[in-house]
């Protein structure tokens, strides 16, 4: 085996291969919903009105977070609504999204600000503007803002673009990368040329013959390797990914940026030559569809927004009842219906024929998925402890390096969906902490409150006593005066008496 | 004999020295059960528990004055909470005191405000920002929810609202879970 793999992790075929790798370029759909919520932070706030008329790449909504990234039009046409709708999500609840309708033009936004393909000669800045402008994420599935990442990176040392596929069945990034090999290249090219990084590292798994071929082929720049890693589920992870390519471990809690590692998917860098180069915002994506009621696997380029419905109206799906999970067969979500839009993390749609779920049963402590476990942790001590809602536990054992893979999942004989678990004290742990955070505050406001009533109280009492204290002078005082003025007009009157006499 | 008593005499003389200077030098200020009792309280303020906020009710509770099931925000979770820490039988919550609702935050009328400021000598952690004759309103973050502005209210523009859900805040359901 070759060094650059890790520790735990599972070696997993590709559950349905495509017989072909292929990009299919959508049609524009008819109508696209942009959801306003993004992976975290707050909901974007939208800036234009039902009854707008929209250019494709126009801003639509913007937010002053530094953990978001602004929404773009991805088709021209009218806004037709701004309302709630249900997101693509566990939870099954709802967040603000805007709808519109295609006016069929495609007409462009004109972004005069462009860089064009002499982008050595702007600074850094400058393109590090464009690319928080055109709204970029990570399109590997976390959808964490590309600007943000990569000034928190500033001063890397290696930039590693991520070229492994997140997980088996998915074909996003192959597709990608086969049709657009030069836009790879030149996007490492333009973050090695802001970022400040010496070298770029494109890792690859090994079962990724003609992107491999394709890459070396465009690739000219010296300061560029290519390295085929093992293929084996979770290299793509960003933590194992670093670690077995650069053998730097990342500490517990910490990013990449941390030891100098700025880490991009290629569908980020794309999406980075899109915006630097054409001076085209994120508004479209390749998408997975995939799973065992889809006859023939196939990768699609699709408008962002545009309905499940839609794209998988392209692919030739078995009839009748299929579940639909978003994401890949390890780390996605089951979704209740296909009635959502495809969103800037959505990287693959399995389609899948009904099939009984076998029931948990009890852990009968085997072990299996402590040998998994890519970042070598200990998933049975965190099942019991997230279980039993110990989060304090719980998170002794490092419950929050935990990247939610699903290998012990799957591995686990009693099939216990261990991952749930981790995901469902996670949540309980951050709703805690906002918890005991909203009663400290209240703690010591009432605190502050007591204590300003009681000041208040207190200096109204000395101001009473001084304001006493000075009237009885002034009174005392008052009184030494009327009397010497009565004995003057006395003295007076007694002259006077005595004149008169 | 003699050796014996002395021995012992000073000994006990000078461990009696050290204890006494320990007994002043670490000596702990105020009463560190108030403390952890108050911990456990959700400083909600609202004085369903018959005392003038969560602080004096701790007070009560640790002197044995109050019981612990008189706290309706802080739920059955509290009040089994305040058993352990005390080491007591646990009680059912009273319900004299009020019935345990959903976190709330209080939102104003702005149409019929009339700055009266009553609201914010109410409020018992200062979340109203107004002034005399001037449209006052909430700060959403600080609120706990108590209730104490309602009664004060001349002309009823204070609704209390039910914090909704939202996808960062959704945790999922343990039940849920285990029936898998």
């Amino acid at each position: 085996m070759s060094k650059l793999t890790f520790k735990g992790g599972l070696v997993l075929e590709n559950p349905f291969p495509a017989k072909e790798i292929d990009l299919i370029r959508i049609p524009l759909p008819d109508r696209v919903v942009l959801p306003m919520q993004q992976r975290i932070g707050e909901q974007a706030k939208p800036c234009v009105s039902i009854g707008d008329h929209v250019l494709t790449g126009q801003v639509i909504a913007t937010i002053d977070d530094n953990r978001c990234a602004p929404v773009h039009a991805s088709i021209s046409g009218t806004v037709v609504a701004i309302d709630n709708q249900v997101m693509a999500h566990q939870s099954g609840l709802e967040a603000l999204c805007v709808t519109i309708e295609s006016d069929g033009e495609d007409e462009w936004m004109d972004n005069s600000v462009a860089c064009t393909e002499n982008y050595d000669f702007c600074t850094p800045d400058t393109i590090y503007n464009k690319i928080r402008a055109s709204g970029i994420v990570g399109m590997g599935g976390a959808g964490f803002p590309t600007h943000t990442k990569v000034r928190l990176a500033k001063g890397c040392h290696t930039l590693i673009a991520n070229a492994t596929e997140c997980e088996p069945g998915i074909m996003c990034d192959d597709a990608l990368i086969q049709a657009y090999p030069i836009k790879v290249i030149r996007g490492v090219e333009v973050l090695l040329h802001i970022c400040g990084a010496e070298r770029a590292i494109i890792a690859i798994e090994d079962d990724k013959q003609e992107s491999i071929d394709l890459l070396r082929k465009f690739c000219k720049n010296e300061r560029i390797t290519i390295e085929v890693i093992p293929t084996k589920y979770t290299s793509g992870a960003e933590k194992i990914l670093v670690k077995s390519l650069l053998g730097i471990e990342i500490p517990s809690g910490g990013y990449a940026s941390d030891v100098g590692v700025l880490c991009q998917n290629v569908g980020t860098l794309v999406a980075i030559f899109d915006a630097v180069v054409e001076n085209r915002p994120l508004i479209s994506r390749v998408v997975t569809v995939t799973g065992s009621a889809v006859k023939e696997p196939q990768n699609y380029q699709v408008r962002l927004g545009a309905s499940y419905d839609y794209v998988l109206g392209f692919a030739d799906i078995d009839e009748g009842e299929n579940n639909i999970r978003m994401a890949g067969m390890m780390m996605g979500v089951d979704l209740k219906s296909s009635n959502y839009s495809i969103s800037k993390n959505t990287n693959c749609i399995f389609v899948n024929k009904p099939e009984k779920k076998a029931s948990a049963q009890e852990c009968i402590r085997c072990g299996m998925c402590n040998t998994v476990c890519p970042v070598e942790l200990l998933p049975q001590q965190l099942y019991w402890y997230s279980k039993s809602s110990n989060i304090e536990k719980a998170l002794d054992y490092n419950l929050l390096d935990c990247i939610e893979c699903g290998c012990c999942s799957y591995v686990c004989p009693s099939k216990i969906p261990l991952v749930d678990y981790y995901q469902f004290a996670k949540a309980l742990n951050i709703q805690q902490e906002k918890e005991k955070e909203q009663t400290d505050n209240a703690r010591e406001r009432f605190e502050f409150r007591e204590f300003r009533l009681e000041r208040n109280k207190k200096e109204r009492g000395e101001m009473m006593e001084a304001k006493k204290k000075s009237l009885k002078e002034k009174m005392a005082k008052d009184k030494v005066q009327k009397e010497a003025i009565a004995a003057a007009q006395e003295r007076v009157e007694a002259a006077q008496k005595a004149r008169e006499s | 004999m003699l050796d014996a008593v002395l021995t012992l005499s000073i000994l006990a003389l000078f461990l009696g020295l050290v204890l006494g200077y320990a007994a002043i030098r670490f000596r702990v200020e105020g009463n560190p059960l108030v403390d952890q009792i108050d911990e456990i309280l959700p400083q909600t303020q609202c004085g369903q528990c018959d005392f003038p906020g969560c602080r004096p009710y701790a007070e009560a509770i640790a002197k044995g004055e109050a019981q612990i099931n008189q706290c309706p925000p802080g739920g059955q979770e509290g009040v089994d909470a305040l058993a352990e820490l005390l080491d007591v039988e646990t009680l059912p919550l009273n319900a004299e005191h009020g019935e345990t609702k959903p976190k709330r935050i209080a939102v104003v009328d702005e149409e019929v405000c009339i700055g009266c400021t009553l609201c914010i000598q109410a409020c018992p952690v200062d979340a109203f920002v107004g002034a005399s004759k001037v449209m006052t309103q909430v700060i959403a973050s600080e609120c706990t929810g108590c209730d104490l502005c309602l009664p004060v209210c001349p002309v009823d523009c204070i609704d209390m609202i039910e914090i909704k859900q939202t996808i960062n805040t959704f945790v999922p359901d343990m039940a849920e879970l285990a029936r898998v």
